[in-house]
């Protein structure tokens, strides 16, 4: 959209890369998940992002998940279980500074973060150190943080339309305002197909209903 | 040139606090007198030779510590392994080093470029050295002791004019025979070197002579090399009992830079270290630094330090600290990466990823960061486990389709009008997945282990999908085990 924004990594689904600024989950800033339930599809979403750029020795690192990722439907999705770093930690502090470490560290290809109330300083931390990361960082946080101010680039609002559909409200993003929202859904959906290892295969079928 | 020879200054002092950084002043003392002292110390008045309660009475807020030589042979060993580096031809004096570098030189481009690296070197681990060079060692330590700085070119004629100009102390003579020396109006060597042999051998001097002859090279001079003993075990004392993480974090520098220099010189790296923390009153609080790969990477223990230090509560100040590292693995040389940090290869990427994940570990707790792995077994809440990240085979997954999310523990939902309940009534999706394994794994007379269940994906009235299951047996309760996040 914006000739400065630089190009994110595809997100797999055709329709959320055209409403993305950068054609894709933005690299270097941070992105917010905000939803409130569990079992939509939120993390399915993530699912090309983790499977794709696959290189020897990438790390992704998961921050303070709210359940056990299950490794079937991680395989299924074409996720390695083995390089990807799960770490628990409590307090919000706990989990900034896990996310700060490995996006510093150098070798992460994507930090997912749960994060529920934080300082507003801690988030700026963040911003900071995922400027020099150049990766995406993306976190999920509740639904009422969408009411306060966050330093994220791209703020997606995630619900469950009906059974198997995806409501996406893009709430920030650089560039002109959305106002409708995307609708997600896929056959594959829950369980994407296992992507070839490039960073632009072919996104999973995908219908849009507007 | 041969010989480099390192003198280190006040090594009664240095040898247990390596040039600390602090405000009060500093002596170390033998028998009640002052035999080494640092600068602050010199400026209030204290003068070496001094009384011990004429210095307290001088500078009331001297700290004043025991000479030990435990601690100066220690130090010392741990000098000679930094210098390793540079020739694997050290020996040891009593307050110094004798380097033969006439093999190395050239390697490190030229002797100037040479001494600013041992100078880092040894500075990295605490310590702070005068140097001099001679073609022979014993000439090369008198002119440290005496001209620091002095490099003697290998010409016999430059040799005995340096020496020559030496004044009387600086050979390593016995004191009573040096003062009989003086006493007889000799002020430098050069006047003792122009003494008939059989003059100076009717004063009992004959010891001199040889002395004098091994010093310009007319004489040999063996000397036994320093050999590294295969593990460290290097202690600091901290003049006054710290707290605080930075003071502490920059004493266990040294100890670091000391021990990974040593291991470059053997081309070694370790695995783990301990770091004794010691106290006066307590047992010393003891950190375990597990590096991941073998690496001789002082950073990386600083690092890992840090984190520890942040954690720990310490019972008391430290008065010291300790490290001690045994098992010394063979490190194989590393090609650099053509392209330097902007493309670090696997091998890199991998050692880069097990030190975040030791710096992780660091500071939450080893069992808070892992990896999953697949196992071979039906049962859905035994076919992961947590595994080491990392390269590895992962047993094929199993079964149908598995949600993202698992609960650790399966919940058990109610059921109302035989209908499984959440929030509203669960809708079923899909299934049964009869699942109906775990039979052998019987722990007495019942069998936890037993699985015997029908999974469905169910809807909720909020359109969330869950994995739930209902056993097989009465009293058929409901469960839910995952989400289709």
């Amino acid at each position: 959209m914006s000739p400065t924004v630089p190009n994110g990594i595809p997100t797999g689904h055709a329709a959320l890369d055209d409403a993305l600024p950068g054609q894709g989950w933005p690299v270097g800033e941070m992105t917010e998940l905000l939803t409130d339930c569990s079992g939509h599809g939120e993390l399915s979403l993530l699912m090309p992002l983790l499977a794709g750029a696959e290189t020897e020795g990438s790390w992704r690192v998961w921050v303070a998940p709210p359940h056990l990722p299950g490794v079937s439907a991680l395989a299924a999705a074409g996720v390695r279980s083995r390089h990807l770093i799960v770490v628990r930690a409590d307090t919000a502090g706990e989990r900034v500074w896990a996310m700060r470490q490995a996006l510093r560290s150098g070798v992460c290809s994507v930090v997912v973060g749960w994060l529920d109330r934080v300082d507003n300083a801690l988030l700026r931390r963040l911003q900071l150190a995922v400027r020099e990361a150049a990766i995406p960082l993306i976190l999920f946080r509740p639904l009422p943080q969408a009411q306060h101010a966050s330093p994220a680039a791209l703020r997606l609002q995630l619900s469950a339309r009906a059974a198997g559909v995806l409501r996406i409200d893009i709430l920030k993003r650089r560039g002109a305002p959305a106002n409708q929202p995307l609708y997600l859904q896929g056959a594959g959906f829950d369980a994407p197909p296992a992507m070839a290892p490039t960073r632009c295969a072919a996104p999973p079928a995908l219908v849009l209903i507007a | 040139m041969r010989w480099l020879a390192l003198v280190f200054p006040d090594w009664p002092m240095q040898a247990l606090f390596r040039n600390p950084s602090h405000t009060r002043p500093l002596a170390v003392a033998h028998r009640q007198r002052v035999c080494a002292l640092d600068a602050t110390a010199l400026a209030q008045g204290v003068r070496p030779g001094q009384g011990v309660a004429d210095a307290l009475a001088i500078a009331p807020d001297l700290l004043v510590r025991p000479k030990s030589s435990e601690a100066e042979r220690s130090a010392l060993r741990e000098a000679a392994g930094c210098t390793l580096r540079y020739t694997p031809r050290v020996v040891l004096e009593d307050d110094g080093l004798l380097l033969d570098i006439a093999g190395s030189t050239r390697l490190f481009g030229g002797l100037d470029a040479l001494l600013r690296h041992l100078r880092s070197d040894l500075a990295a681990a605490g310590f702070r050295a005068l140097s001099a060079c001679a073609p022979t060692p014993r000439a090369a330590r008198w002119l440290a002791r005496a001209t620091p700085g002095q490099c003697v070119a290998d010409d016999d004629h430059a040799l005995a004019e340096a020496l020559a100009a030496l004044p009387l102390r600086a050979m390593e003579a016995d004191a009573s025979l040096l003062a009989l020396l003086a006493d007889s109006g000799l002020r430098t060597v050069g006047e003792v070197m122009k003494l008939p042999r059989d003059a100076l051998a009717r004063r009992d001097a004959a010891g001199l002579r040889r002395l004098l002859d091994q010093a310009l090279g007319q004489r040999p001079d063996p000397r036994p090399y320093f050999e590294t003993p295969p593990q460290i075990d290097s202690r600091l004392e901290l003049p006054i009992p710290r707290h605080d993480i930075d003071v502490l974090l920059f004493a266990a520098n040294r100890l670091f830079n000391a021990c990974c220099t040593q291991l470059a010189a053997v081309h070694a790296g370790i695995e783990s270290c301990r770091l004794e923390l010691e106290h006066e009153h307590h047992p010393p609080t003891v950190l375990t630094l597990t590096l991941g790969t073998p690496s001789r990477d002082a950073r990386r223990m600083a690092l890992l330090t840090r984190e520890h230090l942040a954690r720990l509560a310490l019972p008391e100040a430290v008065g010291a600290l300790r490290l001690k590292a045994a098992h010394w693995i063979e490190l194989a040389g590393r090609s650099e990466d053509l392209f330097g940090p902007l493309a670090p290869s696997p091998a890199r990427r991998q050692e880069a990823g097990r030190l975040l994940i030791e710096h992780l570990r660091a500071r939450l707790g080893p069992d808070r960061v892992y990896a999953l792995s697949a196992c071979a077994d039906h049962r859905p809440e035994r076919s992961q486990q947590q595994v080491e990240p990392g390269p590895g085979t992962s047993a094929a997954a199993q079964g149908g389709r598995r949600p993202l999310w698992l609960l650790p523990e399966p919940r058990l939902l109610q059921t109302i009008r035989n209908q499984p309940w959440r929030t509203g009534p669960l809708q079923l999706v899909s299934g049964p997945e009869r699942i109906e394994s775990g039979w052998w794994d019987t722990d007495g007379e019942a069998s936890p282990g037993d699985a015997l269940r029908d999974y469905f994906v169910a809807l909720g009235t909020d359109h969330a999908r869950l994995w739930i299951y209902r056993e097989h047996l009465p009293p058929h309760r409901w469960y839910l085990h995952g989400l289709f996040a």
